[in-house]
């Protein structure tokens, strides 16, 4: 039980300081603090990933565990680095896209239209309101799809098989759905400075109107199976509790924010696109629990759907792009521009240099953000407890490692 | 024929029959869950998919047989055959009818229940065999679980046995011929339901599924205690676990379920004769009752697992067992 | 929502930061100042309010460093934008007692931009492997397929 893995120098405990702690863990076995009298005990510092079932992904956790109990808990990222901020520094500005498609390669909509803002507030464009829509619309719809895949990955960590299959069923209908609106499934490129790419096409009403007609239905039987299973329940009520406090030092937007019932949301805080035109909810939790972050993400998801009713019904007419230059030259200067993601705020801060390429865009990824508080969110768990914690935040690695 | 010979076959008759459980099993439990999660299953090798099951053997068996540079040798080496021996084993007492039968052992239930407590050894030296973080985790999970589980399931099978006054499984399965009130058949479920609610729920966990998952818990400890087996090693585990849920589900069916016999025609040759397929079909169902459970479920936490069996079923399956001793005694059944 | 850049300058003058320039541009409100600084201005700025930090990242200007402190506050949705100028290779100190978000978004910019923060309690790379050579924002970092420049 010697090797550990890919873990920095060794810095030895760093005392606790301020409200929150930093673990860094040690190579090798930590002596744990006597336990049962005498008995010398080892705490076990565990890989759990990359190659690991639960960590969506390529993350790698090194947990620091007293038997089943996670004592600490680090998080090593990298394992999906493609230097994607550095690559767009190369790009001219509607080639950026692509690249930010694979960021959040679950909800590229989101991270395009925060690109698509944040030129146009540069470049000075104005936006027709049709296209305006139309990226609230495939936002919305996008929204699904990244949360059902959450869902049913969410129900895979609590070894719950039968609800992954079930989202499937409606995200590969929306996944049809965008298709059809932007001639790709995950890799949109879509929303464009200026606009979005093309009209929608005829017929989408009808084929959202029929996704609709069963999507609250849907709803109602994933409430029962998760939520109203009492194995469930206790797995997820009080375990991972991140309170306001704790979410707002470490930056955490989204659901993981709201959840421990902190009011805020970009689409209410800062309406981007149409979203200041239509009428929803945000819901709030109360602890902060992964109750909450369910629970909050469920009602999202109804949300959701209500809102894909009322952008349909209140498509405006008209252009679905203005007209911008292809060499687009913005001034010399700085912006951002964030949207809600169905991670949380995801910002793109761009600086211009007056050239065709971007001189630096940060991408603000939000799961980066919400990751950075699993220690305090793990510690004091167990396994268990730190596979469900950590399906709750809902990561999407690309976007993290950018 | 001479009683070696006699014995030797009846051994190979149980392998067979373990072993075509096993191929049918495996093809079961894709196409059930299949049928829960709105997919297919296999499709492709053979009409239905049937084949499916015999390819993955052969993968299995031309599959590399390695074995971790730090593992302990022998403990690796010996803990699938650990795994797979008792619950081979535990088929023997098993009477698919009167006559059917590989073995005719008077303490036959408690045998049972004696070799499927063997498996959790195995499983604890293939953890700890393995040298790997995780395996042990499920190693040590195995264990504490099994040793919780064991005491219900033991105590839920005591009524059954005390309405047939043996421990032998055709002694029980005959106490069960008749009916009461001249339409119930005499099934010991209906006196016994709380006890079979018990043994249902032990015998999940006994048999390591979900919501009891605990020793592979793949979202949790990858696969737990086989995480390091490769091949036919990972093959003989494999087909123990689902070896023992036909064991589990033969043994409700003996005790709660009249084993071998059709209401209502208990005493009919032709559905005597039936006997073994009626046996076989019982215990199937029980089987895919016990997949829809798997394939619905989330799994519990470990500590919610102990307690609830410490805190929980003992006490209940306790005063149980009292309770129908009392009232065996008030009423004479 | 846009603060007063006034109220902002003297907050921060009031917690003995001097600013070297505040403006409100297409970015917000933005202050400069000096790097050694940051810790009591982001402080300052926290008790008066701003919670979260957004985001903390650095811009390699040509001649040095650049970090940005996107802060925000709950409240009424007010947002500041602190700037300082860091040389190449040289220090500022970790804000991470003042707002624990900023623990990876400091160990990435110190891998990526080649600065180093005083009292980071963690100070390892966060997104790439020890064998990449060089601070891989840095404009003299060049892309090296000949296929991903000529685009």
């Amino acid at each position: 039980m010697s090797d550990i893995g890919r873990i920095g120098p060794s810095t030895g405990v760093v005392p606790t300081e301020g409200a929150h702690r930093i673990p860094v863990l040690p190579r090798g076995l930590r002596r744990a603090p006597s336990g049962i009298d005498e008995v010398a005990t080892e705490h076990l510092i565990v890989n759990m990933g990359p190659q690991h079932p639960s960590t969506h992904g390529v993350l790698h956790i090194l947990l620091e565990l007293d038997g089943e109990v996670v004592v600490a808990a680090e998080a090593s990222l990298g394992y999906l680095h493609r230097g994607i901020e550095k690559l767009v520094e190369h790009r001219r500005y509607h080639q950026i896209g692509t690249l930010l498609d694979r960021a959040d390669y679950v909800s590229g909509l989101h991270s395009e239209t925060a690109l698509a803002m944040a030129v146009e507030s540069l470049a000075g464009i104005e936006v027709p309101e049709k296209a305006q829509w139309i990226r609230s619309l495939v936002m919305e719809v996008n929204r699904i799809t990244s949360h059902m895949l959450w869902l049913g990955t969410f129900g895979l960590d609590l070894g719950a098989m039968a609800p992954f299959l079930y989202t499937m069923r409606e995200r590969e209908a929306l996944l049809d759905i965008l298709e059809a609106i932007t001639g790709s499934r995950m890799m949109f490129n879509y929303v464009r400075p200026g606009g979005v790419l093309a009209d929608l096409p005829a017929g989408i009403g009808v084929a959202l109107d029929t996704f609709l007609a069963t999507f609250d239905g849907y709803m109602d039987e994933y409430d029962t199976l998760l939520g109203g299973n009492e194995i469930f329940v206790e797995r997820v009520r009080g375990v991972g509790v991140i309170d306001a406090t704790t979410a707002t030092a470490f930056g955490m937007t989204g659901a993981c924010l709201r959840a421990a019932g902190v009011d805020y949301d970009v689409r209410k805080a800062a309406p981007y696109a149409a979203y200041a035109h239509v009428e929803f909810e945000v819901p709030l939790g109360t602890v902060g629990d992964c109750w909450d972050r369910y629970a909050v993400r469920m009602e999202e998801l109804r949300w959701a759907g209500r809102l894909i009713r009322q952008l349909l019904d209140g498509m405006p007419e008209g252009d679905h792009t203005a007209k911008v230059p292809k060499g687009l030259r913005p001034p010399a200067g700085e912006s951002y521009a964030a949207v809600e993601s169905p991670r949380g705020e995801l910002g793109i801060h761009l600086v211009s240099d007056g050239s065709d390429r971007p001189y630096r865009m940060r991408l603000r990824s939000p799961a980066y953000f919400n990751l950075a508080v699993i220690d305090e969110a793990l510690s004091g768990g167990l396994v268990a407890d730190a596979v469900a914690t950590l399906g709750s935040l809902d990561i999407v690695l690309g976007e993290i490692d950018r | 024929m001479s009683p070696l010979l006699q014995a030797l076959l009846r051994t190979l008759a149980a392998v067979a029959l373990l072993l075509v459980n096993g191929v049918v099993l495996i093809l079961m439990l894709r196409k059930v869950l299949a049928r829960l999660h709105l997919r297919l299953g296999p499709t492709r090798v053979g009409p239905w998919g049937v084949l499916q099951t015999v390819a993955d053997v052969f993968k299995l068996l031309t599959k590399e047989d390695f074995r971790p540079s730090g593992a302990d040798k022998w403990l690796f080496r010996l803990a699938p055959v650990l795994v797979f021996v008792p619950s081979f084993m535990a088929y023997l007492p098993l009477a698919l009818s009167d006559t059917w039968r590989f073995s005719d052992l008077d303490t036959g239930v408690l045998f049972v229940l004696a070799a499927g407590s063997l498996v959790p050894i195995g499983i604890l030296m293939a953890g700890w065999g393995s040298n790997a973080k995780w395996s042990l985790l499920g190693g040590l999970r195995a264990a504490g679980q099994q040793i919780a589980y064991e005491i219900p399931l033991m105590l839920s099978v005591l009524g059954p046995v005390m309405f047939a006054g043996s421990l032998n499984v055709a002694a029980i399965v005959n106490a069960q011929r008749g009916v009461w009130l001249g339409v119930i058949p005499r099934w010991f479920v209906l006196p016994q339901l709380v006890g079979f609610v018990i043994f249902a729920i032990a015998g999940q966990a006994e048999t390591s599924q979900t919501p009891f998952d605990m020793s592979e818990a793949e979202s949790e400890l990858i696969t737990g205690f086989a995480n390091e087996y490769s091949g036919m090693r990972f093959g003989f585990m494999f087909l123990a676990e689902f070896s023992n849920m036909f064991v589990v589900s033969a043994l409700g069916v003996t005790l709660f379920f009249g084993g071998w016999l059709v209401p209502w025609a208990d005493r009919n040759p032709l559905a005597l004769a039936l006997g073994p397929a009626v046996f076989m079909l019982k215990t199937y169902l029980g089987i895919a009752v016990m997949m829809w459970v798997r394939g619905t479920l989330p799994r519990v936490r470990v500590d919610q697992l102990l307690a609830f069996s410490w805190k929980t079923l003992i006490p209940v399956s306790l005063a149980w067992t009292v309770l129908s001793a009392l009232v065996m005694r008030a009423v004479n059944l | 929502m846009r603060p007063d850049v006034d109220a902002t300058t003297e907050i921060l003058t009031a917690a003995g930061v001097p600013l070297k320039e505040a403006s409100s541009d297409t970015l917000g409100v933005v202050c400069r100042i000096e790097a050694f600084r940051l810790e009591a201005a982001l402080a300052a700025l926290r008790a008066v309010g701003y919670q979260t930090l957004v985001d903390l990242f650095g811009t390699d200007t040509g001649e040095a460093v650049e970090l940005t402190y996107h802060l925000r506050r709950l409240g009424d949705l007010a947002e500041v934008y602190l700037k300082a100028i860091v040389a190449y290779d040289c220090e500022a100190p970790s804000v991470w007692r003042v707002y624990p978000a900023a623990l990876y978004p400091e160990r990435e910019a110190a891998e990526l931009l080649g600065v180093s923060f005083a009292g980071h309690p963690n100070p390892k790379r966060l997104l790439t492997t020890e064998e990449v050579e060089g601070h891989l924002l840095r404009k003299d970092v060049l892309l090296r397929t000949p296929e991903e420049v000529a685009l």
